[in-house]
C-alpha cells in the first residue's frame, strides 16, 4: 500500500511541478499584459531543442546547454514581444486579447514546423538527464523526478523573489494590478511587457528542458502541458502566481490519484471537470478577484 | 568491377525477381515509351507523423528510381507526385488526394499510413477509379472494402490489419511456453492500450482471445494519448502482478518511458509492447531499460538476405538516421503497382474503370516477395495475409515479426518467426 502511495505521490508532485513551472509563465504574461500566449507550448520545445543542440551536437557542457535553453528563450520573448506583440498593442487596444492570441497560436505553428524542419519528426533523447533512484522501503523514487522537482522549486522561488524583491518585479505586479495606475505613476508599461515576455520565455526555456528530460524531444511535446497549465491558471484565477503554483500541485496530484482509482483515462477528464465546477462556483478562479467590466 | 559486385548482388537480392520480371514485360510492350505515369502520394510530412512521411517519400523514391532504371512500365518512366497531408485526419488526407487525381492525373496513390480518416480515402480512390494502397493497418478498411467489394475493388492494405497483433501475440506465447522457452509467472496478462483505435483494436483481440489461449485478463488499462507518466498505471500492475504486460500503445517515446519507470521495480513479467520499439527513438531514449522487451511489427523490412541490397541502398541514398524499416513499405506497394500495371496492360488513367479492374485483378492474384515478406491479398478485406496467424505457410503470407532488444546498443533480435528468427529468445535481466 505505501509503495503505491508513494508512486501515486511521486507523479503527482512531479508533474505538479512542472506543471506550476509552464503555469507561472503563461499566468505572468497573462496577469501583466491580459495576454493568452499560445505560443507557450512552443516555447517549451524550444528551450528543449537547445539544451539538445548545445548538449549534444555543439558538445558544450549541460550547464551551458541550460543555460543556452534559459536565454534562447528570454531572446524568444523580446522578439515575440518587439515583432508581434508590440504591434497588436499599437494598433488596437481594444481587441488586443483576442488578436494576440490568434497571433500567438500562428506563431506556435511556425516554431513548431522550424523545429520539424531543423530536426526532424522522430523523438530525441533530451541529455539533461540524472539516472538512479532513491529506495524507500519497498517503494522506487527516480532520482530524475526528485531533481525536476528541486530545480522547478529553486526557480519558482526565485521567480517570487524577482517579483516581490526587485524594483522591476514590483513595477510588473503593478501593472498586472493597474495598468492606467502603474502608467500614471511613471512605469513604463511597454517595457514592463518587454520585460515579463522575456522572463515568461526564459521560464519556458527552463521548463522545456526539464519537461523534456521526463517525456522526450518532439516539436509537439509542450501542447499538451500548455493545456494543462492553462486549466492549472483558469482554476486559480488567472494572472495569480502562488494560486497558480498551489493548484498545479494539488491539481497533478488529484490528477495521479484519479488515475490510480478510476483508470488512467479517466486523469485528464477528472480535471476538466474540477475547471468547470469551480468556474460555476467562482467564475473569476479560486484566488482570483471578480473585475467589473464596463461594456 | 564494384558495379558488376552490385549487379550480382542485386541479383540475388529484393530487386532481382522485380527487376527480371519488369525487363521481360517491357520487351513485350513499348506503345507510348518515354511518356511518365504520374503516381500519387498523400503522405504527412509535417505535422506529428512527419519523421515517418518523410521515410515513405523515400521509399517511394528509391523504388521510383529501380523501375525506371529497369525501363519503367511499359518503357513509361514514373513520376512521382507527393501531397502534404500534415495532421492528417480524412479531411486533409483526401483533399490531397483529390488534388494528385485533378491536379496529375494519377492512375494510382500509394500512402503509407494516414491517421484518424476513417477510411474516407477509399471513397476518394473508389470514385475516382485509381488503385489506392495504402499501410493504415486498420480492421476498419477490411470492413469497409467488405461493405462494398464492388465500389472499393482498387484499394489494398498492403499489411495486415493490427487485429493480428493481438492475436498473433498469443499464438507466440504459446509457441514460447510449448518449446519450454519460457514459463510464465502465472497465467495473468495485463493490457495497456492508449485510447486510439488502433491501440484498442489490438487490444480487444487480446482480451478477446485470451482465454482461449488459458490467459486470464487481470488489468485492462486504457492510457491517454500520447502518455508518458506511467506511475499509476504501474502502481496498480504492481498490485497483481501479471505474466505478461502487453503495451498497446504505439508511440516509441512513451513506450521507452513505460520501461524507464518500469524497471526501478518489475514485476515477475514478460513485457511486451507493439511496433512502437522498432523506431531508433524507442531505444535512444530508454537505453539499458529497453533490454529484454520483446515487440512485433506486421510490417516492415525483413532483416535477411533478400533485402540487404534494398537496406544499403536506402541508408546509402537517405542517410544513416533514415528507418529503412518504414521506407520499405511504400517501396514494396510502388514496386508491387507497377509489376501489376505491366502485366494488366498499362497504368490506365483515373476514371477508367476496366483498367483498374484489370490492375486489381492482376494485383489480388499476383503474390509478391518484397522486402517484408510476401505480400498476398487476403480476399476478405483485401489486406496482406498475416503469417503464422492467418496462414501456416510463410510463402503465402507477411512474416509477424517477433523481436527483442537484447542489448540496447544494437539492433534488436528477430526471435520468431522461427524461419527468418536470427537469435533465440532470452529471458528479459528483471526475471532472471
Amino acid at each position: 500500500m505505501l509503495d503505491t502511495v508513494v508512486t501515486v505521490l511521486t507523479t503527482g508532485l512531479t508533474n505538479g511541478a512542472l506543471y506550476a513551472l509552464a503555469t507561472i509563465g503563461l499566468s505572468l504574461v497573462w496577469g501583466s499584459m491580459g495576454m493568452f500566449n499560445m505560443a507557450h507550448g512552443a516555447m517549451l520545445a524550444l528551450g528543449g531543442y537547445l539544451t539538445f543542440t548545445v548538449c549534444t551536437q555543439l558538445g558544450l557542457p549541460l550547464p551551458v546547454a541550460v543555460i543556452a535553453a534559459v536565454a534562447g528563450g528570454a531572446l524568444f520573448g523580446v522578439l515575440l514581444y518587439l515583432v508581434v506583440v508590440q504591434r497588436l498593442l499599437a494598433r488596437s487596444t481594444e481587441h488586443f486579447e483576442t488578436s494576440v492570441m490568434i497571433a500567438t497560436a500562428g506563431i506556435s505553428i511556425a516554431l513548431e514546423e522550424a523545429l520539424l524542419v531543423a530536426f526532424g519528426g522522430q523523438p530525441l533523447k533530451q541529455p539533461f538527464t540524472v539516472s538512479g533512484n532513491l529506495h524507500l522501503g519497498q517503494s522506487v523514487v527516480p532520482l530524475l523526478d526528485l531533481a525536476d522537482v528541486v530545480i522547478a522549486l529553486i526557480v519558482m522561488g526565485l521567480t517570487y523573489w524577482f517579483l516581490s524583491g526587485t524594483k522591476m518585479g514590483r513595477a510588473i505586479r503593478a501593472t498586472a494590478q493597474n495598468r492606467d495606475a502603474a502608467v500614471l505613476m511613471g512605469v513604463p508599461v511597454q517595457r514592463i511587457f518587454l520585460q515579463a515576455l522575456a522572463i515568461s520565455g526564459a521560464l519556458a526555456g527552463i521548463c522545456g528542458v526539464l519537461m523534456s528530460s521526463v517525456t522526450q524531444l518532439t516539436p509537439w511535446f509542450g501542447d499538451d502541458p500548455m493545456l494543462k497549465a492553462f486549466i492549472m491558471c483558469v482554476v486559480a484565477g488567472l494572472g495569480n502566481l502562488p494560486g497558480a503554483i498551489a493548484a498545479s500541485f494539488c491539481l497533478a496530484i488529484i490528477e495521479a490519484a484519479v488515475e490510480f482509482l478510476a483508470g488512467a483515462r479517466w486523469g485528464f477528464p477528472a480535471l476538466l471537470f474540477i475547471v468547470i465546477a469551480i468556474l460555476i462556483w467562482r467564475p473569476a478562479g479560486l484566488f482570483g478577484r471578480s473585475q467589473i467590466r464596463r461594456l | 568491377m564494384d558495379n558488376r559486385r552490385g549487379l550480382l548482388k542485386r541479383s540475388a537480392g529484393v530487386g532481382a525477381a522485380s527487376i527480371g520480371l519488369l525487363a521481360g514485360i517491357n520487351k513485350a510492350s513499348a506503345a507510348d515509351a518515354g511518356k511518365p505515369i504520374p503516381v500519387g502520394s498523400a503522405l504527412p510530412l509535417s505535422g506529428i507523423a512527419a519523421a515517418d512521411g518523410v521515410e515513405y517519400r523515400n521509399g517511394l523514391t528509391l523504388a521510383a528510381e529501380e523501375i525506371n532504371a529497369a525501363g519503367g512500365i511499359l518503357g513509361r518512366p514514373i513520376q512521382l507526385h507527393i501531397e502534404d497531408t500534415g495532421n492528417m485526419g480524412p479531411v486533409l488526407t483526401t483533399q490531397a488526394m483529390q488534388r494528385l487525381i485533378d491536379r496529375y492525373n494519377v492512375p494510382a496513390i500509394i500512402n503509407g499510413y494516414n491517421d484518424a480518416t476513417n477510411m474516407a480515402e477509399m471513397d476518394t480512390a473508389a470514385d475516382a477509379d485509381i488503385i489506392f494502397s495504402h499501410y493504415n493497418t486498420l480492421l476498419s478498411a477490411n470492413t469497409k472494402f467488405n461493405s462494398n467489394p464492388k465500389k472499393y475493388y482498387g484499394c489494398f492494405q498492403g499489411c495486415p490489419p493490427e487485429y493480428y497483433y493481438g492475436v498473433g501475440l498469443l499464438v507466440y506465447l504459446k509457441t514460447l511456453m510449448d518449446e519450454k522457452r519460457w514459463t510464465p509467472a502465472n497465467r495473468k496478462i495485463a493490457i495497456i492500450p492508449s485510447s486510439v483505435e488502433y491501440a484498442i483494436v489490438i487490444a480487444n483481440a487480446i482480451r478477446d482471445k485470451a482465454k482461449d489461449f488459458g490467459w486470464e485478463v487481470s488489468l485492462f488499462e486504457t492510457v491517454p494519448f500520447p502518455n508518458n507518466q506511467w506511475g499509476p498505471t504501474l502502481a496498480k500492475i504492481r498490485q497483481d502482478t501479471p505474466g505478461v504486460i502487453a503495451v498497446t500503445h504505439p508511440l516509441p517515446q512513451d513506450l521507452a518511458q513505460f520501461a524507464l519507470q518500469f524497471t526501478p521495480q518489475p514485476t515477475n513479467s514478460l513485457l511486451y509492447m507493439q511496433y512502437g520499439p522498432s523506431l531508433p527513438a524507442f531505444r535512444q531514449i530508454g537505453g539499458k531499460a529497453t533490454t529484454g522487451v520483446i515487440y512485433s511489427t506486421l510490417i516492415g523490412c525483413v532483416p535477411d538476405e533478400f533485402s540487404e541490397q534494398f537496406r544499403h541502398d536506402y541508408t546509402q541514398k537517405f542517410g544513416p538516421n533514415s528507418t529503412y524499416l518504414t521506407g520499405s513499405q511504400t517501396y514494396d506497394a510502388l514496386w508491387k503497382w507497377a509489376l501489376s500495371a505491366a502485366i494488366a496492360g498499362g497504368p490506365g488513367e483515373p476514371y477508367q474503370k476496366a483498367q483498374a479492374q484489370k490492375i486489381a485483378q492482376v494485383m489480388r492474384q499476383l503474390v509478391y516477395r518484397g522486402t517484408s515478406g510476401t505480400s498476398r491479398v487476403d480476399p476478405d478485406g483485401q489486406s496482406a495475409y498475416c503469417y503464422p496467424t492467418q496462414t501456416p505457410d510463410p510463402s503465402l503470407g507477411m512474416p509477424h515479426q517477433f523481436l527483442q532488444v537484447q542489448d540496447a546498443t544494437k539492433t534488436p533480435a528477430l526471435i520468431a518467426p522461427d524461419l527468418y528468427a536470427q537469435a533465440k529468445f532470452v529471458t528479459p535481466p528483471w526475471m532472471s
